[in-house]
């Protein structure tokens, strides 16, 4: 029945189609926030697919601005003696004369207050402008378009890294293109603004995810608070998985395969941990850490532990569910396993690292993605331990801090969502590398019964 | 010989020392942090000065917070529209991808994108998604605007769903209600025409104001026909992306149990001539009880400790209306502007302990069936 077999192939495609539909579902809420996160202002209304910072036009433009510039095209900047030609498109209607604009190059820089101390060059002071002339005009739907040129000019003896730029013009004097789109436009249209000419591609394009690293400045140490936190995860999160591997595997080799007083117990122990939340045992655990684990930490010198990344790693050696996945493995190999291993004389050791272990990389691969994942988004429990200074934040707790950085007036989401973004892309690497084993670890972790 | 006895005692000793490292921190910071919360739970105590015992006046004084009532109730809520969304969602999407096809594993990490990144990373990313002037509120203006159009679609594409059904039915050939090609046909069709209608200006979107919903800074609840029993808006906002993000995380656990079912349960079925809904209720259901309930477990417990996105939404949100028990405890414990109520916080842990156990208990008689261990 050839019908039928074309109705099969029909029927397949339609629901390629039905899966895309609905993946947008999923994926929509992060794609559309990712672009906004590139966006000057990620609140406008209507919110819009068209982003500025994506717009291959933009791209060359703000490399070759910097080129010209004598900075780097990818990174930007404007060299002593560098100038900037820039062109810039306005429309009047009919019988208008059409106005040059006012350039000013204003004492102003990207976050404020805070970003303004560390400015230790203005573009304003050292910057000049020679323009604009006018170079065309032609008539274009009843009135005419007329093009400026205006060339900046570096007269300093030192590089700027930031030039910021507003041309104003004429009320019903409308701006139509220019060599880079402006960043923002303000006052009924009559000023066009950009935060930096002399960008560059890269700081262009990801501005707001320049700023996040930019504009996070440590009280204390004055040190770049957005890297800490990236480095303090990644320690954090790496020392986590190891002590989780080794841990996990010996517990749960030793409950799955070894007889020994108080092993229901433990495990007893274990599935009833399972279940409790931890919002009930941190309070005494919170203790614990105060008092340096029963003043143990005094031997060493450490009054508390709170603040400590010690005492998130000790309080946090091993999980019970990593216990639980291991156990699990360990019982479903063949009993034939270690008994002959016993007979010749081996001990229990040589068994668990010579026999066991090395058959259990699978349960180790999961385990090792599903730690990092935990911890890497690990947030309760950080908030709790870890309160100051802010050079100790984890990434997340990070995250809140600098939602009320940009918060605190009116939302400056564009850092915001920039700052989420960066913290999730270790994760979603991972996750688009190592798909089995996130997989994988679910299914494990399922295996209660 | 005292080789032998010394490697015996290492031998006798060998559980214990492998079990170790898990045995301090399962002992130190479970099974003692959890006897000492019940022992705080009787006393007045703030972290600083000694405990002094009150026996149950704790008890008594959560129940008469209203703060705590309303977390409780918040909670409870939580609990159970996120755990039966979530569950039906996960359900109905594993059944969905449940196909062998090229490029499904594309779409499997597609839909669980949402559950890999952290509680931070997705409730910062939907507080911007709620804002007044939010995307949502953008997508429920256009969809005012498009109602009259819309619902038009909808019944034309169903109309032609049916001809088109009817027509194959009436030729005996073998359709479904949901066959997929004659739906994309009829969608694809009902689209052209209404398009069709609204570019030639045969009907017209409605012109509407922008939709102002605040998502979180009110004290509003809904559905208003549920009195006491409906839900503050922000906990409802809270409640859709818990579920959005959840949700994926269990399909991945029905896919697999969907997998281990047995193909020639499904064939026998069908030689018996059962059709599509009697197969689901009467073979895939039952087949996916112990995934069901773990499922379901372990969405009460990840429901009732929900804690991050309140403390993240902070001052964003009124109190009354995002608290939950997790986090009344919390802000027990490190209260803004009083000294530490570690005796009141004590208490709703131990409630919170009890109620997840009773709560986890009662499923299991209800849905445990044959796996009642």
């Amino acid at each position: 029945m050839p019908d039928l077999q074309r109705r099969r192939w029909a029927n397949a495609a339609a629901v390629y189609c039905f899966l895309l539909l609905l993946s947008i579902l999923f994926m929509g809420p992060f794609l559309f926030a990712f672009l906004s996160s590139l966006k000057d202002n990620p609140t406008e209304w209507p919110p819009s697919l068209t982003v500025n910072q994506l717009r291959p036009a933009n791209w060359a433009a703000s490399y070759r601005l910097a080129k010209q510039g004598g900075g780097s095209g990818l990174w930007g900047g404007l060299a002593p003696g560098g100038s900037i030609d820039f062109e810039i498109t306005y429309w009047t209607e009919e019988g208008r004369e059409p106005a040059p604009p006012e350039v000013v190059i204003p004492k102003r820089v990207q976050g404020g207050a805070a970003a303004a101390l560390s400015v230790e060059h203005w573009a304003a002071d050292y910057v000049e402008v020679v323009g604009p002339y006018e170079i065309s005009r032609e008539p274009d739907q009843g009135g005419v378009l007329t093009t400026y040129s205006f060339t900046l000019v570096n007269k300093g003896d030192v590089p700027l890294k930031e030039v910021p730029m507003d041309l104003t013009v004429p009320m019903r004097q409308e701006f139509v293109s220019a060599t880079l789109s402006p960043n923002r436009i303000e006052r009924l249209g009559r000023t066009q603004s950009w935060n930096n000419v002399s960008s560059g591609l890269l700081p262009y394009v990801f501005s707001n995810y320049a700023r996040v690293f930019r504009e996070n400045y440590s009280v204390s140490t004055g040190k770049r608070l957005f890297l800490l936190w990236i480095r303090n995860s990644f320690f954090l999160a790496v020392t986590r998985v190891v002590t989780t591997l080794v841990f996990a595997s010996m517990a749960g080799y030793a409950l799955a395969r070894l007889r020994f007083r108080g092993r229901n117990a433990v495990f007893g122990l274990l599935l009833f941990s399972m279940m409790i939340p931890q919002q009930v045992t941190f309070i005494s655990n919170y203790l614990v850490l105060r008092d340096g684990v029963f003043g143990l930490s005094r031997l060493v010198g450490v009054p508390t532990l709170l603040n400590t990344y010690s005492g998130l790693i000790i309080s946090g050696l091993v999980g019970a569910s990593s216990v639980f996945i291991m156990k699990q493995f360990f019982e479903r190999l063949p009993a034939s396993l270690e008994e002959s291993a016993r007979i010749d004389g081996a001990s229990t050791y040589t068994i668990f690292f010579r026999i066991f272990l090395p058959l259990a990389k699978p349960p180790l691969g999961a385990l090792t993605i599903l730690t990092f994942q935990g911890v890497w988004n690990e947030f309760f429990w950080p908030l709790v331990v870890i309160t100051s200074p802010a050079d100790k934040y984890p990434l997340t707790i990070g995250l809140l801090n600098l939602q009320r950085t940009y918060g605190a007036a009116t939302f400056d989401w564009g850092p915001i969502l920039a700052g989420t973004f960066i913290s999730a892309l270790p994760i979603i690497v991972l996750f688009i590398a190592f798909q089995q084993y996130f997989v994988e670890g679910i299914s494990f972790s399922g295996n209660k019964e | 010989m005292r080789r032998v006895s010394a490697g015996r005692l290492g031998e006798k000793l060998a559980p214990y020392v492998l079990l170790a490292p898990f045995l301090f921190t399962l002992i130190v910071f479970f099974g003692y942090a959890f006897v000492r919360v019940v022992y705080f739970s009787f006393t007045n105590y703030d972290l600083f000065s000694k405990p002094e015992w009150v026996g149950l006046r704790n008890y008594l004084n959560i129940f008469r917070d209203p703060e705590f009532t309303r977390a409780m109730k918040n909670s409870l809520t939580f609990m159970v529209v996120v755990t039966a969304a979530q569950t039906m969602i996960a359900l109905l999407l594993a059944l969905f991808l449940n196909r062998k096809m090229r490029g499904i594993k594309f779409f499997r990490a597609a839909y669980y994108m949402p559950s890999v990144a952290s509680s931070v990373v997705v409730t910062l990313i939907f507080i911007w998604f709620f804002q007044r002037r939010g995307v949502l509120n953008y997508v429920i203006t256009r969809f005012q605007e498009y109602q009259v159009i819309l619902a038009l679609f909808v019944l034309l594409a169903a109309a032609l769903q049916f001809v088109l059904v009817a027509w194959e039915k009436l030729r005996r050939r073998p359709v479904a209600i949901f066959e997929p090609s004659f739906l994309l046909l009829s969608l694809l069709v009902s689209f052209m025409i209404v398009f069709g209608l609204v570019r030639f200006g045969f009907i017209l979107p409605r012109e509407v104001a922008p939709v102002d919903i605040i998502w979180f800074n009110t004290t509003k609840t809904w559905p208003d026909f549920f009195g006491a029993l409906a839900f503050p808006i922000p906990l409802g906002a809270i409640m859709l992306f818990n579920i959005w993000t959840t949700a994926p995380t269990f399909m991945l656990l029905y896919l697999a149990g969907l997998q281990d079912i047995p193909g020639e349960l499904y064939e026998a079925a069908a030689v018996d001539g059962a059709e599509g809904w009697h197969m689901f209720w009467k073979i895939t259901v039952p087949q996916l009880k112990p995934i069901t309930f773990l499922v379901v477990t372990m969405g009460l417990i990840g429901t009732l400790q929900m804690f991050d996105q309140v403390a993240i939404l902070g001052s964003q949100a009124p109190r009354s209306s995002t608290i939950t028990l997790a986090y009344y405890i919390y802000t027990n414990l490190f209260p803004s502007s009083a000294s530490p109520r570690v005796g009141m916080a004590s208490a709703a842990a131990m409630f919170l302990a009890l109620l997840t156990l009773v709560i986890v208990y009662a499923q299991r008689k209800v849905l445990g069936g044959e796996n009642d261990a």
